[in-house]
């Protein structure tokens, strides 16, 4: 009996040594929130720093664990053991203090880096190439502005996120857009509970917590100087013209990348389904894609939204086609409006709930829950798309249950009541012209 | 009774009758006392015999470990595939909660106090702990706290088959079970977030901080007090240090969460703003004390487990603890650095760069003392005789999975890698590695080595080598995976997750790994009632073990030691047999004085009993529940009484005159 249980020991030692084995070989480490597969110098900081105490800790793995299994090897009983009694001694003080010294030197090993590592991701760095003046191609920018990094405002909501651009005026929700290779410097705040903002291949994680404001930066992609750096290139004398097109060729396989977030920190009800995700984007692009933001949308036919509502206010029946009928929703019946911006209407003001300018263009809906965006070309699943708007609408509590725009305490969907005081929910037709002008904002 | 008054009383000359059969006797009430009952339930119910409260502790506690495993597996049966719907969101947060609390709370620190209570005595020679009737009322304590915090779980069934609804404070708020997390972050856990079931959650927990804050005292009192003559601090056997360095954790850290906890309940009843935004509370607040106190309930947590494995590895390779004094040395400072670390649990939440940086560093340095013990493990066996009987495989297994479960820990302290790992799987990994691999498999290892002295019997059969196998191996496949899904980017308390983003695989192994390690805590189950039912008799001695518990019969007789022991050295037991002949363990003459006994109480478990009352009238009163207050005060009036009268009563006792020989 005691043989079985000695090699059953060893056995069980073996076996989980080979699952890891197993598991490490076997698996996809490119992934869509990997933190192995790092896209900017934050997550590769914190990357390069977590394989260092993998390996520091596998030599202590391999040392310790080796000492303690040919302890148990070599000194078990054996059969008919008629060995002397083990000596009763009590200990030796210097193996003790020489391992407690090489404890202490291992931990040097991790810890100089880590400070090392704690100041670089902390402060946003002061970088002449991310200075909003050397990149940012649209107008309007504020003079003071020219030699600060691009800031956003995340706010974190139960359960969906604001991304606020305060330099360019403009606010989206759920999906934010920042330009490739440029330091963006983020500030957290949230408005309810502690969330936390998560992008793994950009950057760890920072909290967002009511009643302060934190901050972090990214980098998608290495800006100019630190790429060089990588490169080898010896210093400014190296700056040839085939080392920036090297540059460009790389910054051009950081753009359009499209990368997946999600909330950390346990927030309520459906902390699950509170995603978020960064495109990454050229420079003209972000210019473009800001002019669209500010500009917003007009009406279904092209009307001013002036006479759009004086039609709507005199004879609603004029307004046709299924987008007509749609906005007709999203302004009336619907209450869309009461909580929801859709940038250039000048009566959808609601700041409650996520500002819905360019919805039709982002590949998700509902935090990153529903999406859209087809694998293959990372274009808009169009039918896939009008799925979600409609599933979204028509049983926000099921997608995301305990979420306001179901119910909100007499203003939900949830709750929409006709004039005799009944419970009067969309109908599918309804909801059908309201996916329809949804995906018509873009 | 301490040894010194056995020396004044020595030169009594008082005969009692050898034969005389113990009647109970009036209190200073008048009434009867509780002792010699020959009703069995009431002899438990009021019994101050730390070994009968102990083993009332530790069946307790199994039972809540089994409860938490259920909430484990449909934790993983839930995660199994993506966008299941086993399981509401509501249901799989209030199930994450609850497991939490219950392992931590109602499974590991109970099951550590069921060794602390059965063992300490003996392993010093004593009668029983300083304070029997204050032993008494913590596990009652612990019991009423239990079943306040559950109890949510009833008025959620309640709700869910309409027939109770939430009214008053937290109208309209369904969740009716905690559904906040085990640490409960503010400003999650106010009163327009979450509902009646975090009043349950604070006050179960605020009874169970009583619970142990006041055992943690007395075994302070009892281990500085209650040694036996010749039992200095450094001949007490590694466990009893153990609990004592625990115990001054409890008493420093559970203030901590008893303010904070406080701070929450008076927010939630009161309208306070501690924790309230709107009101300029400061929601980070209670991270600072929840974790002021929570790293220190880590270490509350494993010390004990490695109080264990420092008994256990001794005795199976015949050969003294390597390095005693420096394991025990190494204990203290982890328990002192333990209160130095908190806020590694918040790197995330922009402390700044100084403090992550202070933080960061301690959390390394606590690293030391914890690898010194595995060193001195190791050095324990090295030279030895190793016998790979059931508690040593167990404990074998533990230094094996503790330093599986230690790396991932050296992986957090470095700050910036952490931003990765904070709040994903790889920290469950982390932490299951620690309190499974880690205090569960120690816990069996001690469940193994004692319960032959517990209950005087001897295992049958090798079905722990199956229990073995399948808890570590399930163990493994659970939680292994998890490192990798954490760092692939999935986060922690989420009710599901969506296809494609590479954790599908992981999800299925993890739950498959679930099954095994439940069905190997089943195996565990079964193997403790054959032993009940059907095991030889052990002896007082059945392991060729070193420390004093084993000198005395297998089960202890209720006043532990016939005599008073009088220890030479450390491994007491181990010179007595083996040693030279001076360092023999003798016996003190009791002149004829026989044993001073406590008496039994019923005041304890009165009092203790007013908790519930307390808590649940508190925490429907937060669900709207009419008079509730009413019954809150009754509780502290029942809570008040027991205590006066206890108090009254007197502390009773008797003496016992047993003819047994000293051996």
């Amino acid at each position: 009996m005691k043989q079985i249980s000695s090699g059953l020991t060893h056995c069980i030692q073996y076996l989980s040594a080979l699952t890891g084995i197993l598991l490490l070989g076997g698996c996809n480490l490119d992934t869509r929130m990997s933190t192995f597969v790092t896209k900017g110098p934050v997550a590769e900081t914190q990357y390069n720093l977590f394989m260092l105490t993998v390996w520091v800790t596998l030599g202590i793995f391999i040392a310790v664990g080796g000492a303690f299994a040919f302890a148990i090897i070599k000194f078990r009983e054996r059969p008919n053991d008629d060995r002397p009694m083990p000596s009763q001694g009590h200990g030796n003080p210097l193996v003790e203090i020489g391992l407690i010294g090489i404890s202490i030197l291992l931990l040097v090993i991790i810890a100089v880096p880590t400070l090392k590592g704690i100041w670089y991701t902390h402060d946003t760095p002061e970088d002449p190439e991310s200075f909003m003046g050397a990149w940012y191609k649209g107008e309007e920018l504020a003079e003071e502005e020219s030699e600060n990094p691009l800031i956003v405002k995340v706010i974190g909501y139960q359960w969906w996120w604001a991304f606020e651009y305060p330099q360019l005026g403009i606010t989206t929700a759920n999906e934010m857009v920042i330009p490739a290779g440029k330091v963006v410097h983020l500030e957290l705040r949230s408005s309810d509970v502690i969330h936390s903002f998560w992008l793994p291949r950009i950057a760890g994680k920072v909290d967002l917590i009511p009643g302060r404001t934190n901050s972090m930066w990214i980098q998608a992609g290495d800006n100019y100087l630190r790429w060089k750096e990588k490169q080898g290139a010896a210093g400014p004398e190296d700056e040839s013209p085939s080392l920036r097109a090297d540059y460009a060729a790389y910054l051009e396989g950081e753009i359009h990348n499209y990368y997946y977030g999600q909330c950390a920190e346990y927030c309520g009800d459906s902390h699950a389904r509170m995603h978020f995700r960064a495109t990454v984007v050229g420079n003209e692009e972000f210019a473009e894609w800001v002019i669209d933001e500010r500009t917003g949308h007009g009406t279904p036919d092209g009307k001013s939204w002036d006479d759009w509502y004086t039609a709507y206010a005199d004879n609603p029946d004029s307004l046709t086609g299924d987008l007509n009928e749609g906005l007709k929703l999203f302004m009336g019946r619907g209450k869309c409006a009461t909580c929801h911006v859709v940038k250039g209407n000048p009566r959808a003001l609601g700041v409650a709930g996520p500002n819905l300018t360019n919805v039709g263009s982002r590949m998700s809906i509902a935090a990153g829950w529903l999406n859209h965006r087809s694998e293959e070309d990372g274009s808009i699943d169009l039918e896939k798309q009008y799925d979600n708007f409609y599933n979204w609408i028509h049983e926000t509590d099921v997608v995301k249950p305990g979420n306001r725009m179901w119910k909100a305490g007499g203003g939900g969907i949830g709750e929409l009541i006709d004039e005799n005081g009944e419970l009067a929910l969309l109908t599918e037709d309804e909801i059908h012209k309201l996916s329809l002008y949804l995906q018509s904002l873009k | 009774m301490s040894q010194t008054e056995t020396e004044i009383h020595a030169p009594s000359t008082t005969q009692a009758p050898k034969t005389h059969e113990l009647k109970p006797e009036p209190s200073q009430l008048g009434f009867m006392r509780p002792d010699h009952s020959k009703s069995v339930i009431m002899d438990w119910l009021t019994t101050v015999d730390h070994k009968k409260i102990g083993i009332m502790y530790g069946a307790i506690a199994l039972f809540f470990l089994l409860v938490g495993g259920v909430e484990a597996l449909i934790i993983r049966t839930q995660l199994a595939i993506p966008e299941n719907d086993l399981i509401s969101a509501q249901r799989y947060n209030q199930l994450f909660t609850m497991h939490g609390t219950t392992m931590i709370f109602l499974a590991i620190m109970p099951l550590n106090a069921a060794f602390f209570n059965f063992l300490v005595p003996l392993q010093i020679g004593a009668r029983d702990v300083a304070f029997p009737r204050i032993n008494s009322f913590s596990l009652w304590a612990f019991v009423a706290g239990a079943i306040v915090i559950n109890f949510g779980w009833v008025l959620q069934a309640l709700q869910v088959m309409g027939l109770f609804e939430a009214s008053g404070p937290t109208a309209g708020m369904t969740d009716l079970a905690p559904a906040m997390g085990w640490f409960g972050y503010a400003p999650l856990t106010g009163t327009n977030f979450t509902g009646a079931g975090t009043d349950f959650w604070i006050m179960g927990l605020q009874i169970l901080g009583i619970a142990s804050l006041s055992a943690a005292m007395n075994f302070v009192v009892t281990i500085v007090n209650m040694r036996a003559p010749g039992m200095k601090m450094m001949r007490m056997p590694v466990f009893t240090w153990m609990t004592l360095v625990v115990s001054l954790l409890i008493v420093f850290a559970f203030p901590a969460i008893t303010i904070a906890l406080g701070q929450l309940m008076f927010d939630r009843c009161f309208g306070t703003n501690f924790f309230v935004v709107a009101g300029g509370g400061q929601p980070i607040l209670w991270q600072h004390l929840f974790w002021i106190f929570g790293h220190p309930e880590v270490y509350i947590l494993v010390l004990p487990a490695m109080g264990i494995i420092s008994e256990i590895l001794p005795v199976f390779s015949k050969k003294p603890l390597f390095g005693y004094s420096i394991v025990v040395f190494s204990g203290a400072v982890i328990g002192f650095l333990g209160f130095a670390v908190w806020s590694h649990h918040m790197f995330t939440t922009g402390l700044g760069k100084v403090a992550t940086a202070a933080f960061s560093l301690l959390t390394m340095a606590i690293a030391v003392p914890t690898g010194v013990k595995i060193f001195n493990w190791i050095g324990t066996l090295w030279g030895g005789r190793v016998r790979f009987s059931a508690p040593m495989i167990f404990s074998l297994g533990f230094v094996w999975m503790f330093m599986m479960g230690g790396f991932s820990g050296i992986m957090h302290s470095s700050a910036p890698a952490d931003a990765q790992q904070q709040d994903s799987y790889f920290v469950i990994a982390h932490f299951h590695y620690v309190a499974i691999g880690g205090i569960f498999l120690a816990v069996v290892a001690g469940i193994y080595f004692w319960l032959p002295k517990m209950i005087g019997k001897m295992w049958k059969g090798n079905l722990s080598t199956w229990v073995a196998i399948f808890s570590t191996v399930g163990l493994n496949v659970t939680f292994f995976p998890m490192h990798f899904l954490g760092l692939l980017g999935m986060p922690r308390r989420t009710h599901t997750y969506l296809e494609g983003f590479g954790w599908e695989t992981y999800n299925l192994v993890c739950t498959i790994g679930a099954y095994i390690l439940a069905f190997g805590i089943f195996l565990l189950v079964v193997d403790i009632i054959r032993c009940f039912r059907k095991g030889e008799p052990a002896g007082n001695d059945p392991w060729d073990a070193r420390t004093l518990e084993w000198a005395t019969s297998s089960p202890p007789k209720v006043y532990n030691f016939a005599k008073t022991p009088i220890i030479p050295a450390r491994d007491a037991l181990w010179e007595d047999k083996y040693g030279p002949e001076n360092r023999k363990v003798t016996y003190e003459d009791d002149h004829g004085h026989g044993i001073h006994m406590p008496s039994q109480s019923w005041m304890p478990f009165i009092a203790a009993l007013g908790f519930i009352p307390v808590g649940l009238g508190m925490s429907l009163m937060q669900a709207g529940v009419p008079y509730m207050g009413y019954v809150a005060i009754f509780g502290l009036l029942v809570l008040g009484f027991g205590i006066a009268l206890w108090a009254i009563e007197g502390p009773g006792g008797y003496h016992m005159h047993p003819e047994v020989d000293a051996a």
